[in-house]
This record gives structure tokens, sequence and C-alpha cells, in this order.
């Protein structure tokens, strides 16, 4: 009887359970934000808020720093990213390095930051709505570094692609329909001014000082004299030599000629901002080239514009130091990319070779560095040249004798010949002197030089052997600095005949350089563009130049680039230098067709109003 | 125990077979047409000269989209194309990236079993008269340029002799030493003194006792810059 009272209790009880479960479930309301989701409300209520929000808007720009790969980009969380040696100067002859060609990287990575764009504008969108909470003054600044974000991001679209669609509202979705958000491409010239605009407002709303971390006004408008400057050029020398087609016809992609002044002129306008705000570095004037290195190592630089931060805690640093020289000077990694001869020879010929043809001799390897300019002694590492008391001891290989001249020697490069010793491995002997250095040239891989000469720019002599691994490197990457500004300055100044601007910015370069000055009659656009290559050799400016002068095909066509390969001479116990191909002798072709990548097939796929594609893809 | 786990692996495998099994049959064929044909040069009616990969056919199936990307035929040395492994469609085909006046646009047509057709496209410059000589184991090759039109022609860029050891030569087929440091760089526009002049290119230090096959290239500055080329001569070097 009990037992039967218990089943029955049971069975009331469950059904009790069942009843308050369903009253519950039901009836109330659950309107409770999520604990774990930041709300609008949270960031754009208070400064932290929107400082965080800038943080990561800050992390999506695409700077172009030493991780930076035009064939893969900008490898964010990449395991990959150690690999600095895959600089884009090893696509053109500025280096040669891993890269087979120039195609391995001509067709770009597919870059779309449209979400990125997205983030900017939905606080653009935001901002005001919540101006409540902050003065008009902040609410100001925010808006002009948000325009500063977005002119950066449109900046590196539309260097790639030409015209791209300008989105400056908040799409959404599945509120607005796909065929709303199917936007079609704007044209080249209407993205440039959208990026002027942008910029123009930028430089009006923000503070003269921030963070370097962070954009100011001048920082603005050190962009927009880059901008400009691209555009001006785009118009002037891409209306002369391009691809035809339907892109082009539209001005999706190409600029017209008559555009050209307006866009030198706004560069040259918005570098004139930058007058007296910064100054190129020259704490060391006394060493030239100490001076020189010392510029991309020094926090408190007042060249340096707006910089790129690394450190070991957040586990962004990077790999410069282990993967721009050999092993032999490092704690870890290899390197894979070397300056030519052809880089090195911008800064003047190298005086190898004696009027009858024979090579000089030299009794000692760094006696080539004699009399050369101290920034090119600060950019590149020379034969002989030291770091952290370890000589760059680069030898191609041992002539037992000779007697015949340089150029009988140079051009066939076979890896051996009588009287001529080459190796694969710096452990092999001729006649007890070691064949090749420790630092190259081996007949053998590429993880010594190739060419003779290694990247000295960036490379921080202070750092222990034993801390120049994989991620250890914590120098920053100086995005804008003055020098550049300068040099956008003498360029747009040339272009509209203003040679007087343009001789002060070169000379200017040319002092701090240790380089000799030149008079204006000297002065041609060849020149400047040549002090521009060698003042910003290997900080990823050169592709962009190629581009935007539209020569890179004509430097570019079936070109194989040299090295300056170091022999000793064994009856004479000297040195002699051959101007040869690097050892690998790749050869590099830009087609015209680069000169746009193509918009990338996903986007094509998704959006048919992108179509016409860029010519000839 | 032992017998309970087997058999419950029997039913999972069971399960996941009817899960995964597949029911459609695709409906698609496979691509099994063919596409061929030649190139043939305007002026004379004959097979235009190139060599590998010097031209490309370009192939938009626009049955399959309003958009298709684009595929590639390379042309053979012969100066003929083929693609056997072609879905069956409606395409829009047309030569590129070769050395021609570009076609304003290709022409549609059915590819449907094996389907053929012939391009005729006009040389911008052409090689003519070409003769050859050896002093010692120096090849001499002389020549004529001709353009066939001469108004709009764009800039002659430059010309180049090309050497290999078999009969595949060209810019994408040569000894770069032999080639390289023997072109003569022309950059300028077509006038009538080009049209009257005998080029000459040399190449020295032939390896004696080889035998080589040689050929010029001249080429404009189009979008392609590609090079039109001579036929191909063949040059016994005598041994030393």
């Amino acid at each position: 009887m009990l037992v039967f009272k218990l089943k029955k209790m049971k069975i009331l009880y469950k059904y009790i359970v069942v009843v308050i479960g369903v009253l519950t479930v039901s009836c109330n309301d659950l309107d409770v934000d999520p604990l774990n989701i930041i709300q609008d409300k949270d960031i754009f209520n208070n400064e932290n808020g929107v400082e965080a929000y800038f943080a990561g808007i800050y992390n999506t720009l695409p700077v172009e720093d030493f991780i930076y790969r035009q064939d893969a980009g900008f490898m964010r969380n990449d395991g990959g990213r150690w690999q600095c040696f895959y600089h884009p100067g090893a696509l053109t002859g500025e280096l040669v390095g891993p890269y087979g060609s120039t195609y391995d990287g001509a067709g770009g990575f597919g870059y779309w930051p449209y979400s990125d764009i997205r983030t900017v504008n939905y606080l653009i969108h935001n901002l005001p709505e919540n101006a409540q909470n902050f003065t008009e003054k902040q609410i100001g600044e925010w808006l002009g570094e948000a325009y500063f974000c977005r002119a950066f991001l449109y900046f590196s679209l539309v260097k790639r692609y030409g015209g791209i669609p300008i989105i400056k509202d908040v799409q959404n979705y599945p509120e607005q329909s796909i065929e709303d958000l199917q936007v079609p491409r704007d044209k080249e010239i209407d993205v440039w001014n959208f990026i002027a605009d942008d910029l123009d407002m930028a430089i009006d709303l923000m503070p003269e000082s921030s963070d370097k971390g962070r954009a100011n006004k001048y920082v603005a408008a050190a962009l927009k004299s880059r901008a400009m400057l691209y555009a001006g050029t785009i118009a002037k020398y891409g209306s002369q030599n391009h691809v035809s087609g339907e892109a082009r016809d539209l001005g999706l992609v190409g600029i017209p000629s008559a555009k050209a002044e307006d866009l030198f002129r706004q560069s040259l306008e918005a570098s004139r901002i930058l007058d007296g705000q910064y100054s190129l570095y020259k704490k060391r004037m006394d060493d030239k080239e100490q001076n020189y290195v010392d510029l991309f190592l020094d926090p408190e630089s007042p060249e340096s514009i707006w910089v790129k931060d690394y450190s070991l805690t957040s586990g962004s640093a990077h790999s410069w130091d282990a993967t721009m020289t050999c092993r032999f000077m490092t704690a870890d990694g290899l390197s894979r990319s070397y300056p030519t001869l052809e880089t090195v020879e911008r800064f003047g010929e190298l005086d190898v070779v004696n009027d009858d043809g024979t090579p000089k001799r030299f009794d000692n390897l760094s006696d080539i560095t004699e009399g050369i300019e101290p920034r090119l002694l600060a950019s590149v590492y020379f034969p002989g040249s030291m770091l952290r008391d370890i000589e760059f001891d680069i030898q191609r290989g041992i002539y037992e004798q000779f007697s015949g001249t340089a150029e009988d020697e140079i051009g066939l490069n076979p890896p051996n010949e009588q009287y001529r010793h080459l190796a694969g491995s710096t452990d092999v002997l001729f006649e007890g002197k070691q064949v090749i250095g420790f630092t190259g040239i081996s007949t053998n891989g590429d993880d010594k030089t190739r060419t003779g000469f290694y990247v000295r720019k960036y490379i921080d002599y202070n750092k222990e052997q034993s801390s120049c691994g994989l991620y250890q490197s914590t120098q920053s990457w100086i995005i804008i600095r003055y020098a550049e500004v300068l040099l956008n300055r003498a360029e747009a100044a040339y272009e509209l005949g203003e040679v007087d601007e343009a001789l002060n910015a070169i000379n200017d370069i040319k002092d701090r350089a240790g380089a000799g000055i030149v008079s204006s009659g000297e002065l041609t656009i060849d020149e400047i563009r040549n002090e521009r290559n060698k003042e910003l050799a290997f900080e990823k400016h050169y592709w962009w130049d190629l581009k935007r002068w539209a020569i890179a095909d004509r430097v570019l066509d079936n070109t194989k680039f040299h090295g300056l390969l170091p022999y000793y001479i064994l009856d004479e116990d000297k040195y002699i230098f051959l101007k040869d191909f690097e050892t690998f002798q790749r050869t590099y072709t830009f087609e015209k067709k680069f000169y746009y990548e193509p918009i990338p097939g996903g986007e094509l796929g998704k959006n048919p109003n992108l179509y016409p594609n860029n010519p000839n893809y | 125990m032992k017998r309970n786990i087997k058999i419950k692996s029997w039913i999972l495998l069971v399960i996941s077979l009817c899960l995964f099994a597949c029911s459609e049959v695709d409906n698609y064929n496979g691509p099994d047409s063919s596409f061929e044909g030649r190139i043939i040069d305007e002026t004379t009616g004959e097979i235009f000269v190139t060599e590998t990969g010097g031209i490309q056919i370009q192939l938009e199936e626009l049955s399959w989209s309003e958009t298709p990307s684009p595929q590639h035929i390379p042309i053979k040395e012969d100066g003929t194309f083929e693609d056997s492994q072609l879905f069956s469609g409606h395409y829009l085909v047309m030569p590129i990236n070769g050395p021609f006046w570009p076609l304003n646009q290709g022409i549609e047509l059915d590819i449907n079993g094996s389907t053929s057709h012939d391009f005729e496209v006009l040389p911008y410059l052409k090689i003519e008269n070409l003769e050859y000589s050896l002093e010692g184991n120096t090849l001499v090759l002389n020549f004529n340029l001709k353009a066939p039109i001469s108004e709009g022609l764009p800039n002659v860029l430059d010309i180049k002799p090309f050497v290999n050891i078999t009969n595949y030569v060209g810019n994408g087929a040569t000894i770069s030493q032999y080639s390289d440091p023997n072109k003569i760089d022309i950059n300028a526009a077509w006038d009538s003194e080009m049209a009257s002049t005998t080029y000459e290119l040399r190449v020295s230090d032939l390896k004696a006792g080889r035998k080589f096959y040689a050929r010029v290239g001249a080429r404009v500055d189009d979008s392609f810059k590609k090079y039109n080329y001579s036929q191909i001569v063949e040059v016994d070097v005598p041994s030393e």
C-alpha cells in the first residue's frame, strides 16, 4: 500500500516539474544582451571603447612591412611569416631571391579588404550618432583618423586593380538585396579623387601630433603626397604605355593624361604641408654611414612619420635579422634574397677592371669599399664588411693563377675550369685554403649570397648573435619617412617644371647620404628617380615605382641580373672581383598586363558587376 | 560483449553507406569534344610562322556563363593548335597574345565532337630574304624587315637571333649567351629607312663541330611584345 502511494507521489512530482518547467520557459521574454559579445554601446559610449576599435582597424591596415609579400600578402598569423626574403624587390632585380621570375608575384594575392573597409565605415556611421558622449573636437579627430584609414585601404586597392567599387556606407545583409550589394566598379580616376577627398578631411580634422604608430594631420598629408604622385605618374606615363581593352575604354583602369598636372599639384601641395614638421635624421653627421644605419633603428628618429611596432610579448616580432643575412651571422633561419650589382651600381660604377681589361688586384676584400658613398655602405653589406665582429668573407672561388682579361672569364660561368676552383660547401679546401667563404658564394643552394652582397638596411647590428633568431626582431618598420616625402616633392615639382624646389629636396637627401650634390643643369627626371630608388632601396617601394612610371616591361624584359663575384688568386695572394651573372642566372620578364592585377576570380564569381576584368586577363 | 561491438560496427557501416550513397546521376557530359585548327598568315595564305606557345587561342564558353573565365590553348611550333578535352557548347574564340594585328572580336561557334577552325591574322612584321653564312664559327644573318601595314604600327623594339641545338627554337627556347648579347635595339617608329635596310645579326663563338638551328625575330611594342620569326635555318659549324 505504501509502495503504491509512493509511486503515485512520484508521478505527481513529475507532473509538477513539467508544469513548472513549461511555465518558466514560456512566459519570460529573453531580451538580455549576450555577455560574451561586445556591444556597440560598450564601444561608442566611451573613449577606451573607440580607442580599442581603432586598434582593431590599425591591425588590418595593409602595411607593406618586413613580412609583406607581393604574392601572399600581409601574412597575419601565418606560419610562413618568418620568411622576410620573399621580398617584392626580388621580383624586380632590386634583389634576386627565391622567386623564380616576375610572374610569381605579378598577379598579387587577391587582396579584397571590403570587410576591413566596412569596419571603418561602421565607425564613421556610428560616431556621429554617439556624439553626445564626447566633445565635438574629439569626434572630429576620430572621424579624421577614420577617413585616413579608409584612404589607406582604398589606396592599397587602386594601386593594384585600378578602379574598384567605392563603398562609403555600411552595407547590410540580409536587409539589402544581393543585387543591391553587387556594386559595379568605379572609374580609376574617381577612386583616386575619393582618396584625395578622404585625406583632405583627415588633414582638416586630425590633431598635429600623435603616437608614432597612429596617424595625425601630417601622416595624412604624407600619404596624400605619395598617393597623388602615384596617380599623377599613372596619368602621365600609363596613358602612353598600356594594354588596351574594354576596362580601359570604360575608364576602369587608366587615368586621362590631362589629369596629370592637377594630380602632381595636389601631391606637391600635400608635401609642402610637412615643411618644418619633420626632418632628415642627422644625429651623427661626422659619420654619415653610421648615421644612415641608425636612422632605421633609432625609435626617436625625427624622420619617422608613421611606424609599425613589433614586440616579443605580443608575438608580433619579425625575423628580418635572421633571414636577411646568412646563418653565419645569426642564431637561426637562413637568407635567400640578395642585392644585385645593378642596384649597387645605381650609386656609381664599381671600378674593378684596369684600362688594359685585366681585373684590378686587391690586397683585402674590404678594399673594394674604398671611396664608396656612405649611404650605399649603410644599405648593403659588401665583401669584407663586418657585422657583430664577423667578416663577410664572401668569395666565389680560387684561381690558381690569372693572366687574362676580366671579359674572357665572364658570361659562361661554368662550374669549374682549369685553374679555377668553385665549391658548394664551405669545407672544401684547395691547397689548404677554403675555396668559398662562410658567407658564400656557393655553387649549391641560395642560403648564402648569390650576388656578393647582403642587405644591411634595418639590420640591428647591436643585437647579440644569439638573439638573432626567428621571430626575435623588434625594430619598427617605418611606413612613411620624411626622406620619401622630399623625394615625392622633388618628383612632383620637377614634373610641374618647378626645378628649384626639386633641386633643393634632392640635394637635402644627397647631402645627408654623403653623396655629391647636383646643380640644376644636371637635374633630370631620371636623376630624381634614381635618387628615389637609391634612398628607398629595399623599403618595398621599387615594385610600385616601376609600375607607375610604366617602365617595368622595359626594365624587366627577359632580363638577367649580375653580382660582384670575388675570387682569390693563389699565386699572387690577391683578390679580384668579376662582374658576372648572379649564380642562378634567372630571367625576369614583366608582361604589360601586369601593370594592373586581375580582379580576384572569387569576387568576380560573387559579383558579375565587377566585369569587365582588367585587360588581357 | 565482443559480438555486440561487431554488430554495432556493422550497423554503423550500413548507416554511413546509406548516408553517402548517391541516388542522382551526374547529368553533364564529360569534356569529350575537341577543337583544332591553324593560324594562317593573311599575307601569304600559308601557316603563320611562330614558336611553341607563341600565340594562344582564347576560348570563352558562353553557353556556360555570360562571364566565363577564359581558357587558353597554346599554339604548337608548326602553327597549329588542338585541345581534345573541351566541353561541348557555344564558345567565343579568338587568337591572342601573338605578334599580329589584334582582331577586333573573336568568332562565336559551337564546339561539338571534333570541331576545327582556321584563323587568319596579319603579322606586324615579316622577316624576308634571310641569308646566312658562317665566318669561322661566327654565324652571320642578313635579312630585311617588312611591315604589311605600316600605319599605326607600334614602335619596333628590337631584332634578335635565336639559336638552339634542336629545331624548337625561338624566344622560349634559345641559348641565352648566343641570343641576348647579340640583340639589336631599334626603339623607333617604322619608317622607309627600316624598310630598305638590310639588317645583320652576328652570333660569334659557336661551338665547333656542332649543328645548330637558328632564326631571327623582330617585335613591336604592342601589348604582348611577341616576336615575328623567320624560318629556321640549320647551321653546321665545322670542326676546328
